[in-house]
This record gives structure tokens, C-alpha cells and sequence, in this order.
């Protein structure tokens, strides 16, 4: 029997197959949600999908866009609101 | 719309939301643009054209910089060139043993000429007979002490 945290949907369940030809379950803790964009709920590409302990040792290059709003908004959204600013000048 | 002096701002890519020339138009699609951002081809998809023109003449950097300093009130900041430095590389075993063996061998030869010659004079002034004496003394001496101690520490004990 598993012990009785494991019964609950909170862990995910991760099928492994051992050496002696067995699969077996492994449970671990979900990952966070997906980054989504602040202007069109689009899910954000280019940032990684990690708990925070994992986040801390990925370079900050890696974890966002390398472009204004990057992270934060997607590419269509960020050219909007720069073409917004752009033009109110 | 689209002509060289022609103030945009870029839209896309890491550049994005900085003022920028056009400097030269490539083709339908492409035109060469400079100022805050790298002065680099770019699609004119990706450019927000403004009603503002530059008078330029050359199109070169320079050019562009003194007109964005006196025109739009923008200073642009020149990238430090990089100071080239050698990459520290790693050496075999054998080839440093050979450098070294050089080295010495170069070095050899001077110290012997300076060294040498002063310390000759200063031994042949003082007599070796002295130095040979004293190293025997001490080595009659220490041994005897030794010999002495555990005897006298056995007698004790008895």
C-alpha cells in the first residue's frame, strides 16, 4: 500500500520502469502553471515551466524573451503597446 | 513613407522600443536603419514609422549620432570595443617540461658567471679547515649526549 499522502491527486504520478522489467509509480509535486501573457492570456513561449528551487539555478537569459515585456507579455501584445506609446508621443 | 531619414521605432526583437534612421533602403522589404539600436538590416514590418526626418547626407554613424544628439535630444552610447586578451591555453606536460629545461639552461650559464667567482674568494679567504672541524665536533657530540640520557634515565629508573 502507499502511504497514505499518495492516495490524494495533490502529487503526480510518474510511471518508471525499473531494471527488472517492472513499471512502478514515482510520485512527485506538480510543476507551477504555465506563464501566460498579461494582455491576451496566451500561453507565454521561451519561459521555462519549473518549481521556484529549479527557476533559481536556470541564467536569467534563459527564463524569459530578451526583448521589452519579455516574460510579462506576448510578442503581438508588447508590439501593440509599443506602436501605442510610440504614436501618443 | 519609407526613405532614408526617416525617424521609426523598432517593434520587435530585443531592440524593440528604441528610436532609429533609416539609413538606406535595400529593397522592397529590407531597409538599413542605425541609431539606439545596432545599426543593422531590418524588415520594415517590424519599424513604427514617425512623422520626425533627419537630414542626412552620408548615412554614416557618425553622421546619425551628431544628428540624433542636435535633432531629437537622444545621446547614443558607443559599445566599448572589447580589449582583445590571449586565451589562457592549456599546455602539455612534455612541452612545459621543455620550456622549463630552455629556461634553466638560459638562466644556468649567467648565474654561475655571477655567483661563482665572489663566493670562491670568500671560502679561499676563510680556511675550510674550520668549517670540517666543526662538523665533526657536533657530530662526536650529539651522539655522545644520546648515548648518555637513556643510560642515566635506566639508572634512575633502577
Amino acid at each position: 500500500m502507499v502511504r497514505g499522502m499518495f492516495k490524494s491527486r495533490t502529487f503526480r504520478r510518474v510511471f518508471v520502469k525499473t531494471p527488472g522489467a517492472e513499471t512502478k509509480i514515482h510520485y512527485r509535486k506538480r510543476k507551477p502553471s504555465k506563464a501566460k501573457c498579461g494582455g491576451c492570456g496566451v500561453e507565454l513561449k521561451g519561459v521555462p515551466r519549473e518549481r521556484p528551487y529549479k527557476m533559481q539555478n536556470i541564467p536569467k537569459t534563459a527564463k524569459r524573451p530578451e526583448r521589452p515585456f519579455g516574460g510579462v507579455l506576448c510578442s503581438k501584445c508588447m508590439r501593440k503597446e509599443i506602436v501605442v506609446r510610440s504614436r501618443s508621443e | 513613407m519609407i526613405e532614408a531619414g526617416r525617424v521609426c521605432v523598432k517593434t520587435a526583437g530585443r531592440d524593440a522600443g528604441l528610436m532609429c534612421v533609416i539609413v538606406e533602403n535595400i529593397d522592397d522589404v529590407y531597409v538599413k536603419i542605425d541609431g539606439q539600436t545596432r545599426r543593422r538590416k531590418c524588415n520594415v514590418a517590424h519599424l513604427e514609422v514617425t512623422d520626425k526626418m533627419l537630414s542626412l547626407k552620408k548615412g554614416s554613424h557618425d553622421e546619425v549620432k551628431s544628428l540624433f544628439e542636435s535633432e531629437l535630444n537622444i545621446e547614443l552610447k558607443d559599445k566599448k570595443p572589447k580589449e582583445q586578451k590571449e586565451r589562457p591555453r592549456k599546455q602539455r606536460k612534455s612541452v612545459m617540461k621543455k620550456i622549463e629545461a630552455e629556461e634553466t639552461k638560459k638562466k644556468s650559464p649567467k648565474e654561475k658567471a655571477k655567483v661563482k667567482p665572489k663566493e670562491k674568494i670568500e671560502i679561499k679567504a676563510e680556511p675550510k679547515v674550520k668549517q670540517k672541524v666543526k662538523v665533526e665536533s657536533k657530530v662526536e657530540e650529539e651522539p655522545k649526549a644520546e648515548s648518555k640520557s637513556p643510560e642515566a634515565e635506566e639508572k634512575k629508573s633502577l
